[in-house]
């Protein structure tokens, strides 16, 4: 490792933090373009139909529809980028970008592995490495800003059905940010620290020692909090086909729509992360110990997938929420279960457990 | 009069809404797990260009205009179906033809032209009740396209030879129309 560095011209530890960039991101990317095909698969199933199976590579190679993201791609890719005559330019055109990049990098801080140690040094499978000071205020402040995302483009389309999206999704933002920061507290607080690894380092080996035993209600909370904050279906305001055409991303089209949609799915990604983080153990492997780097990295993407998957699951189970419904829901159910939640686990901790 | 809408009373667990979610979460899950272990072919959808569904008999689509045993036109242009058309898609020519044959047996009217603008055309089967001579039938074809509006015209020999394998019979591949009947009566 040190020879290829030395080859490009690098030190060891910015080579390996390059390394570290590309595989996290380019992995995240493309699960989540996979997960697009997962989504319509599965949906495709859940409701006895059979979903994309006919994009061919040259008219011939169906792997049972993996070449849809192919075809979907290349015609985002070629299709004419319009932009609303009356939108406002410039913000038109970040807000992907703000919708995307906050979703991708929430990523940074989540460990996707045992750390392990070569040649004296020691290597952290995360792309911040632990003690970087933010921990998991990080994700839970990019999450917060990934709603600027979807609020620009809304707004910057110039389009009532487009503002009236991102008004519910922010007005949707401020009832279930509080209830999921106060889940998330209660496991720092149980913990003794807010860095995934120590989160994850506490938690140890055994299932019934995770977090989602200890604290079911706050995982309870968190997870639904999780579909808020990824706009997906039982709580996805932003959009909604026959209330307000398609909501935030009306006016929107070709690489930039495709953009807002990957956000989403990377968003999804990156929550589902969370999730197995926070309440599932992150990379250990249940009943091993000490396992080996691979084996914690499979274990991780497994936890992760899982929860992806379950995502999917309840959008194709569940009907969607009027967002009076997720705004009582958040502040008058959730809210005070994790404040309860809180409340119990600090008693306990003072009782000595 | 009021209706008295009946308010459905959960219980504590309903109320949860964790537990019906979970209960929604098992059923949506049978679903795929039970289309995972099923082909495509074997699903309710209809993959159209492998698989086709049943016409139910009675079905109208496509025309044909019948022929007799030794392939002459059944037609005698009596324009009844083209008065019949509510749709004015018919236009027929008529010619006389005085070739003794055994199936028509004497001198006769016959389409020198029949055409059917196919884009025109309701699929009513008004022209089917019309005939006198059961001439004209519509059949369970539904793939009545084109590339252009001229080729969507029908004429005299297409409609004589419109997929002619669904019954049995195979397609002609030229105008077969007797102007001299093949089989004249053996004297």
């Amino acid at each position: 490792m040190d020879k290829l560095a030395s080859l490009l011209h690098m030190t060891p530890a910015i080579f390996w933090m390059v390394v570290k960039v590309v595989i996290v991101f380019s992995a995240v990317m493309l699960l989540a373009s996979v997960w697009t095909w997962v989504e319509r698969r599965g949906s495709a199933m859940i409701q006895d139909r059979i979903g994309p199976n006919r994009a061919a590579i040259f008219g011939k190679i169906r792997i049972i529809g993996l070449a849809q993201l192919l075809a979907d791609g290349i015609k985002f890719f070629f299709k004419e980028d319009l932009v609303p005559e009356e939108a406002n330019k410039g913000l038109f055109w970040l807000a992907p970008f703000l919708a995307f990049v906050p979703a991708l990098i929430g990523f940074a801080v989540i460990p996707f592995g045992k750390d392990f140690t070569s040649g004296g040094v020691t290597y952290h499978l995360s792309v911040l490495d632990p003690g970087n000071g933010m921990g998991l205020l990080y994700p839970l402040a990019i999450g917060g800003m990934a709603v600027y995302g979807v609020l620009l483009a809304a707004w910057s389309s110039n389009n009532k059905w487009s503002i009236l999206g991102g008004m519910r999704a922010s007005a949707a933002m401020v009832s279930y940010e509080i209830g999921m920061s106060l889940a998330v507290v209660t496991i720092f607080m149980t913990t003794g620290g807010y860095d995934p690894a120590e989160v994850i380092k506490a938690q140890g080996h055994l299932p019934w020692a995770w977090n989602i035993v200890h604290q079911p209600f706050g995982f309870i909370v968190f997870f639904t909090c999780m579909f808020a904050e990824t706009n997906r279906l039982p709580f996805d305001f932003a959009e909604g086909e026959s209330e307000i055409v398609a909501g935030f991303n009306t006016e929107y089209g070709s690489m930039k729509f495709s953009l807002l949609a990957l956000a989403e799915y990377s968003h999804l990604m990156t929550a589902s992360a969370l999730v197995a983080t926070l309440y599932f153990g992150g990379w250990q492997v249940p009943f091993v110990q000490n396992p080996a780097v691979m084996l914690s990295v499979a274990s991780f993407l497994l936890k992760m997938l899982f929860f992806a998957w379950v995502f999917v699951w309840i959008r194709w189970t569940l009907p969607r929420f009027r967002y009076d419904q997720l705004m009582h829901l958040g502040w008058k159910v959730m809210l005070p279960l994790s404040m309860a939640n809180l409340v119990f686990h600090a008693w306990r901790m003072s009782q000595g457990h | 009069m009021g209706v008295v809408v009946k308010k459905v009373d959960l219980g504590w667990l309903d109320r949860t809404y964790v537990w019906p979610v979970m209960k929604g979460m098992s059923i949506t899950f049978q679903h795929f797990i039970r289309n995972l272990f099923t082909s495509t072919a074997k699903r309710y959808t209809i993959q159209y260009p492998e698989m086709k569904k049943e016409i139910p008999a009675g079905y109208r689509g496509l025309h044909e205009l019948k022929r007799f045993e030794d392939g002459a036109i059944k037609c005698v242009a009596c324009f009844m179906c083209q008065e019949a058309c509510p749709a004015r898609c018919i236009s027929i020519e008529a010619e006389e033809f005085s070739d003794l044959n055994i199936t028509q047996g004497f001198e006769e009217k016959r389409p020198a032209r029949f055409s059917i603008d196919m884009l025109r055309c309701i699929y009513c089967g008004m022209c089917e009740e019309a005939c006198p001579k059961d001439a004209i039938w519509l059949r369970n074809d539904y793939e009545v396209a084109a590339y252009d509006r001229l080729s969507m015209k029908f004429g005299k020999w297409d409609l004589m030879n419109t997929y002619a394998e669904a019954d049995g019979k195979d397609r002609i591949s030229q105008d077969t129309t007797p102007t001299v009947p093949r089989r004249t009566i053996v004297m």
